[in-house]
């Protein structure tokens, strides 16, 4: 009861404090309102002209040459520009153009007949490799389907051209049976003999850019993560603020345990926390809609959002023991709060998208509690995803708290 | 009477540094007791120990017969703590920061509410409750400050230099609040200053403390005849033993010592000798007088006699700073 007091106590002298009020409920949503929309801006700009651009020479000019590159075009993240062959490799070779993919005569005539052909793409020395290789995927993922579809069709084709010629007993030569028994053994086929040959395709990428959160989807539970963490120094500030004006002695001097007095001191912050998530995903709910911005979704499983919720809190309140803890002065407070609060945000995906940082970090931002609260909340809100789903970022968060606590109390000094 | 507090040799040690080196003494029931001594003496150290705020790394006590090691939460009921900053939420009224202070002791609804409004009362605050601390003057805030340490009505109450940076008449209100509380409510009180005018205003028995260790403790009345009729620093060029046995067997000169370090020259009226007595050059002799005027006629005449010249003369009244300057050889205030 003691510890509820100290916390009701503390609720009043923060809720006395406006500019604390401010800094924690405020300003994440007007981070979330300008991440929101001006980066979404600067993505519909960039939606524009943001696919890499493939010349393209059709020698050709066939019914599934033009399959082809319509599947190129259609497929995302390639903008095809067709060129005569005598135009694009005096450029190609200028470096004017970067890349040029070049579709073979016969190449309909070919697939037709069943014959292997081959498109082949050339680049300039001095073309950007990444986009290079992302151009590669693209078509290897197009040729492939193509060469699939085609021969799937061709064959499907030839069975329907034998049953309309068969004699009357023979009335049901293809069984549904043997059409699926032929259309599986022409995907083999398909896989490990293409009509269209290219390069191999690096699983998984085109998936996780279907995933891709958009602005605001990385907006609201990036900011709820780092502001929520930030109220961490709110308690370290508390404590230190307690002691420098000698209540902290008053406190030991009363008969309460000193666990109801770090857990007194601890639970306005979790409080808080919960607080500021609810007030953050209401408004990224209906705040973004309200400002016509798309709102956030809050999953599919209210469970593991409310544990999820209560785990970040938790986690965010240990921190703050952690840095009572450490910092002896209130400059090493705000140093030690920029250092670890702001610092593992930028790090653990809260300003940058969690699926942009695995790609530029590799696995760094893994070090810091916000990369899971992060990933936790992007994987139950923005993917629908459940408890079991989650278990590796609650149990990630889980740790964290339980070794922030340790730290917490083992170097939290009383005197 | 019997003891509200017994103090059996309690120290603390931070690393190498002994910040007390075992203290013991005794305060009864109903007593005003003194803690004197200058700055870093080891006098919050101690409170602190005896309040639980901080574990003694030896020794022990007992207030109201329980141990403060063994058990500390029935100690910490009895206990009342003033500390000598202004612990305080400045942001919340001064009756809201009593209030919390009272519930922090288990006092609840009404009888919270009654002896909120009585503090209050005690410290000439009722007029202002409401207030935000932090729009209080120094003053004010000092009273606020004891509120919160009485609102529990403790038998012992420690008041840790509550006046510090306080304005005459705040000062004197506090000075009336302790007296009252002792008076009238037989509360016992532990009161550390390193101001010997409030020792001597509101003690009855007085601790002096000086580098963690307790020097002298008595009546007031008792540590002051412990100088007779005063202390006389007298400089000389040079001084030899015969020199000394000579002028203590003077009429009026109880003792006559030689202080080892060089003393300050002759005050001007009225002004306040500064840090230790420190001639230019040559020696100070201190002189315990039974009767300050006769003996430093007699001095005199003996030095003019064998033709020694004064290089410096300073004359102490008995009280309690002369008394710690002839036991440490520092001011209080240093």
């Amino acid at each position: 009861m003691n510890a509820l007091r100290i916390a009701l106590k503390d609720i009043r002298v923060f809720l006395e404090d406006r500019g604390s009020s401010i800094q924690l409920f405020l300003l994440p949503l007007v981070f979330i309102i300008v991440y929101s929309g001006a980066l979404s801006a600067v993505g519909r700009a960039g939606q524009q002209d943001t696919r890499i651009k493939l010349a393209v020479v059709d020698l050709d000019g066939g019914r599934l040459a033009q399959t082809l590159i319509a599947g190129l075009d259609a497929a995302g993240g390639v903008k095809v520009e067709p060129y005569q062959e005598a135009q694009a490799m005096p450029l190609l070779k200028e470096g004017k153009l970067p890349r040029l993919l070049t579709i073979p005569a016969g190449f309909t005539t070919g697939i037709a007949e069943g014959k292997q052909q081959t498109v082949s793409l050339v680049n300039h020395p001095d073309a950007d490799q990444e986009k290079t290789e992302a151009v590669r995927l693209v078509v290897e993922g197009v040729t492939r389907d193509m060469s699939l579809q085609s021969q799937i069709l061709t064959s499907l084709e030839q069975m329907a051209a034998m049953q309309a010629t068969a004699p009357d007993e023979y009335s049901q030569p293809f069984t549904a049976e043997r059409m699926e028994a032929q259309a599986r053994a022409q995907f083999e086929s398909s896989k490990s003999r293409p009509l269209v040959t290219l390069l191999q395709r690096v699983p998984g990428r085109e998936e996780e850019r279907e995933q891709d959160p958009d602005m605001s989807q990385v907006a609201v539970p990036g900011f709820a993560v780092l502001f929520i963490f930030l109220t961490a120094q709110t308690t370290a500030r508390s404590i230190y603020e307690e002691k420098k004006t000698g209540s902290f002695r008053r406190l030991l001097a009363a008969p309460l345990h000193k666990a109801a007095l770090l857990a007194g001191k601890v639970l306005p912050n979790f409080l808080i926390a919960l607080v500021q998530m609810a007030v953050i995903l209401a408004f990224g709910v209906f705040g973004l809609r309200a400002l016509g911005m798309s709102p956030v979704p809050l999953g599919k499983d209210p469970l593991a959002l409310l544990v999820s919720v209560l785990l970040v809190a938790l986690c965010s309140s240990a921190l703050g023991i952690v840095i009572a803890a450490l910092a002896r002065t209130e400059n090493q407070i705000g140093g030690l709060s920029a250092v670890v609060l702001w610092g593992a945000g930028l790090v653990g995906g809260s300003l940058i998208p969690v699926f942009i940082l695995d790609r530029v970090l590799g696995p760094l931002p893994r070090i810091v509690p916000h990369y899971w609260a992060n990933l936790l909340l992007d994987n139950v809100m923005v993917r629908g995803l459940g408890m079991a789903d989650v278990a590796p970022q609650l149990g990630a968060l889980l740790a964290f708290t339980g070794l922030f606590f340790a730290v917490g109390l083992w170097r939290f000094d009383f005197d | 009477m019997a003891a509200i507090l017994e103090v059996d040799n309690l120290a603390k040690k931070y690393g190498d540094f002994q910040a007390v080196k075992g203290v013991s003494f005794s305060v009864e029931e109903g007593e005003v007791f003194g803690l004197l001594g200058p700055n870093g003496a080891g006098k919050t150290t101690t409170i602190s120990m005896l309040t639980g705020v901080l574990e003694p790394t030896s020794g022990t006590a007992r207030i109201g017969g329980y141990d403060i090691r063994k058990q500390a939460n029935e100690t910490k009921k009895l206990n009342g703590l003033v500390p000598q900053d202004l612990a305080l939420y400045p942001t919340l009224s001064a009756r809201a920061n009593v209030s919390f202070f009272g519930s922090i002791y288990g006092l609840r609804g009404r009888e919270l509410k009654q002896r909120v409004e009585d503090v209050l009362r005690v410290v000439a605050l009722t007029d202002r409750a409401d207030g935000v601390v932090e729009k209080f003057s120094g003053g004010m805030k000092r009273r606020v400050n004891i509120a919160a340490g009485l609102v529990h009505q403790p038998r012992l109450l420690f008041l840790d230099e509550p006046t510090v940076g306080v304005d005459p008449q705040s000062r004197n209100q506090i000075f009336e609040s302790v007296q009252r509380l002792n008076r009238e409510r037989g509360m016992s009180i532990i009161y550390t200053s390193h101001y010997m005018e409030e020792v001597e205003l509101l003690c009855s028995r007085v601790a002096i403390i000086d580098d963690g260790c307790i020097i002298a403790m008595d009546t007031i009345k008792h540590l002051i005849e412990m100088l007779g009729g005063g202390v006389i620093y007298i400089g000389l060029p040079r001084v030899d033993d015969q020199l000394l046995r000579e002028m203590a067997a003077l009429p009026a000169v109880q003792e006559a010592t030689l202080v080892p370090r060089p003393a300050a020259p002759p005050l001007a009226p009225g002004q306040e000798p500064q840090r230790e007595v420190q001639p230019a050059a040559g020696e100070t002799v201190k002189i315990v007088a039974e009767h300050s005027q006769k003996a430093i006629v007699n001095v005199i005449h003996y030095l003019n006699e064998r033709n020694v010249d004064l290089t410096s003369l300073e004359i102490l009244e008995p009280n309690l700073e002369s008394v710690f300057l002839h036991l440490t050889g520092k001011k209080l205030r240093e």
